[in-house]
């Protein structure tokens, strides 16, 4: 691997076009023109694209994480960069930079929600990284738990007039099978109305973050501290961020935004189930549901048989014990004991009796 | 004074000196050969259905104590979070500390295990555990070490079975489910559990983390990838890091039934406080707890807070019970080299003062 000409000589092309960029940017800082666009991150992704294949699935998904975050990175250090080159005073870079980063989120979601042609996916993907996370993550979710991507949902139609349509009542032989879709689309708008509210939830605390990131800017100076790598930077837009995070999704607000979501995507899943039972039992193949029955009714018996081999296992070892021999030693200490003290064998005895009468 | 000292030179350098570290990380990440964990050497004793019972060898020249401890993870997860590797190993400290140690892996639950209940995990596999271990050793009681959900387990299993536990430890065990920073317990309030559970059946891995990333995912999802950078360039360093992520994703699917009886007696309903769970038709009451216990939590512990964990203390019908608190979080208190230094011999001196 490491004498491929990928590492020789890619990588170092690659560096030097990195370089490159930085002096075009320094450049164009300086001086007039506007730097273009991301230069750092379209050669990143350009070399990772080379690299991906030849790594395995594993690595692969690791590094598309280290990835995301780099490019992350990389333009904020950028956009700090030439805010910098552009302002007169910290400040004023300091308030760019952090616009910048509110407006990159809700910008994009400003797109999604507009519903304008290609947003969506788009916008999102487009996003930075850092601020798709809770909703990367959920749509990866998603995705394992159906049978389409988790994307696909996202850009359903759910306005008032899809639900109007969909609560008109059906007609004729077919109308049960109608009813039955009508009620999984219902789910559907339902499921894209608790994303959407999802996503916006995160859209304001974009906006809180940025303000908790001006506000300890402010306490660095206050403190006569000073940021020195774009590293530190980045640590407290992230700390910044989870900061607000935490907060806001600890209230009973999100409890009940994430509450719905979840419950929304079970009730359109819990349907879609239905349908599919439907459709193979039509055909007469086997079905989830009678599939659950056998396995209910499986463990009830597996519950049965191990209580009645441990049962068992018992009343073998007290067979036996009974079954054992009775030392010579202790039969002589018992017959010299009932030799000496008669008397007290028969209250024995008696007890014995009695206990037996009882049970 | 300026917030930023961020010259361009020093810009450009810095963004450089991470492509470097990239490039000659990702060599080591296409080189790095398979991931292992669980490292100290075991054998089988014990399997039923996917459970399997394994003992783990001490050194030949650690006296042991006489009563063997049973470590009972969570469901959640894999247990060898509790041996990750040589230098970080709960289970090679406890041993060390003259500890007989043995661990129950609770497999990968498939739809076929989905009826799984509490009961049949409390009452069925791991009390056939204690039995396996008690029989070999000759012994009526001996010492559970249970872990986050498996503490909670531990404590139920404890509550109906006393008479066959010496002593009893918690480690990062949720007791008081409802505390006001409990951030699972908040979101899991609103949740359908029924209709999920009726659903989907199991509760596939992928859900559970997603929920625990979405408990801080700036830092868990993103600032981490960045900060591995740094140590990329180190093999050994970098091996570490994949054996940890290889562990965070490495979630079987939750028994639907346990799930929901999990979620909505404790979680939802805060059972331990209440008093009202049922398990195999009885009802758990932890005063039924009279043997010592040991109960250990992390004071940074985001998915366990320290108030929820603290809350055994008055629960207990126990005259022995024993707090030790670890300045971590909660996978801090197996894995990092502080831990290893405090807890595990802790947890030896504590049991030898009992047994």
């Amino acid at each position: 691997m490491s004498d491929s000409t990928f590492w020789n000589e890619d990588w170092m092309k690659t560096q030097q076009k990195y370089w490159e960029n930085w002096s075009e940017m320094s450049r164009k800082a300086m001086g007039l023109e506007k730097p273009a666009k991301s230069p750092l991150e379209s050669a990143m992704e350009h070399w990772w694209q080379g690299v991906a294949p030849g790594t395995t699935d594993f690595n692969q998904d690791f590094m598309n994480k280290m990835m995301a975050q780099s490019k992350s990175f990389f333009r904020m250090a950028e956009s700090y960069y030439q805010n910098a080159g552009e302002s007169q005073s910290w400040l004023d870079a300091a308030n760019r930079t952090i616009n910048d980063l509110q407006q990159m989120f809700s910008g994009s979601l400003e797109n999604l929600f507009s519903g304008a042609e290609n947003a969506g996916d788009d916008a999102l993907h487009k996003m930075m990284a850092f601020w798709e996370m809770p909703f990367d993550n959920w749509q990866r979710m998603v995705s394992s738990l159906s049978l389409v991507p988790g994307d696909l949902l996202r850009n359903m139609p759910h306005n008032d007039g899809m639900e109007r349509f969909l609560s008109a009542p059906g007609l004729g032989y077919m109308r049960e099978e109608e009813g039955q879709y009508k009620q999984l689309m219902q789910r559907a708008v339902t499921y894209q109305r608790a994303l959407t509210e999802y996503m916006r939830f995160f859209s304001n605390l974009g906006m809180l973050s940025a303000n908790r990131l001006r506000e300890k800017v402010q306490q660095l100076v206050d403190d006569g501290k000073q940021i020195d790598s774009a590293r530190g930077l980045y640590d407290l837009w992230v700390s910044s961020s989870e900061e607000v995070y935490g907060e806001q999704v600890m209230t009973p607000e999100y409890a009940q935004i994430h509450g719905k979501l979840v419950n929304a995507l079970m009730a359109m899943k819990q349907k879609l189930s239905h349908l599919v039972d439907e459709s193979l039992g039509g055909l007469n193949m086997p079905t989830r549901r009678e599939l659950r029955t056998l396995q209910d009714r499986l463990q009830e018996s597996r519950r049965e048989y191990k209580a009645l081999k441990a049962e068992m296992a018992l009343l073998k070892e007290q067979m036996l014990e009974l079954r054992k021999p009775v030392p010579e030693k202790s039969k002589s200490s018992q017959a010299s004991t009932a030799a000496k003290k008669p008397a007290k064998k028969k209250v024995s005895k008696k007890k014995v009796a009695t206990k037996g009468g009882k049970s | 004074m300026q917030p930023f000292n961020l010259r361009p030179d020093q810009l450009a350098e810095e963004m450089l000196d991470y492509s470097r570290k990239l490039g000659k990380g990702c060599q080591n990440l296409m080189n790095a050969e398979k991931i292992d964990t669980g490292v100290t050497p075991k054998v089988e004793v014990y399997a039923e259905d996917k459970l399997r019972l394994y003992r783990y060898e001490a050194p030949a020249d650690v006296v042991q104590n006489s009563v063997p401890t049973l470590i009972v993870y969570a469901l959640v997860n894999r247990p060898y979070m509790t041996d990750l590797q040589e230098n970080r190993s709960t289970v090679a400290n406890l041993l060390a500390a003259g500890q007989d140690v043995y661990l129950i892996d609770w497999g990968y639950p498939d739809e076929a295990d989905r009826s799984l209940t509490m009961d049949d995990y409390i009452n069925g596999y791991m009390d056939r555990c204690v039995d396996v271990i008690r029989k070999r050793h000759k012994l009526k009681k001996i010492n559970i070490l249970g872990i986050c959900q498996g503490g909670s387990f531990s404590l139920c299993y404890t509550s109906l079975h006393p008479d066959k536990v010496e002593n009893l430890i918690t480690m990062v065990t949720p007791v008081d489910f409802k505390t006001p920073d409990n951030m699972l317990s908040a979101w899991a309030q609103d949740i359908d559990i029924d209709m999920m559970i009726d659903t989907i059946g199991n509760v596939p891995g992928e859900l559970l983390n997603w929920t625990f990333l979405s408990l801080k995912p700036f830092s868990l999802t993103g600032q981490k990838y960045l900060s591995m950078v740094d140590v990329l360039e180190d093999e050994d360093k970098l091996k570490n890091f994949l054996r940890m992520e290889k562990w965070i994703f490495d979630s079987p699917d939750q028994a639907g039934e346990t799930f929901r009886q999990f979620i909505k007696d404790f979680y939802q309903n805060n059972g331990f406080l209440n008093g009202d769970v049922q398990i195999g038709g009885r009802t758990i009451d932890l005063k039924n707890i009279t043997c010592p216990v040991l109960n250990i939590y992390a004071e940074q512990d985001h998915l366990v807070p320290p108030d929820a964990s603290r809350a055994l203390r008055d629960l207990t019908g126990t005259k022995d019970y024993t707090e030790l608190s670890f300045p971590g979080g909660h996978i801090g208190i197996y894995v990092s080299g502080k831990a290893q230094k405090q807890v595990p011999p802790a947890i030896g001196k504590w049991l030898d003062e009992r047994t």
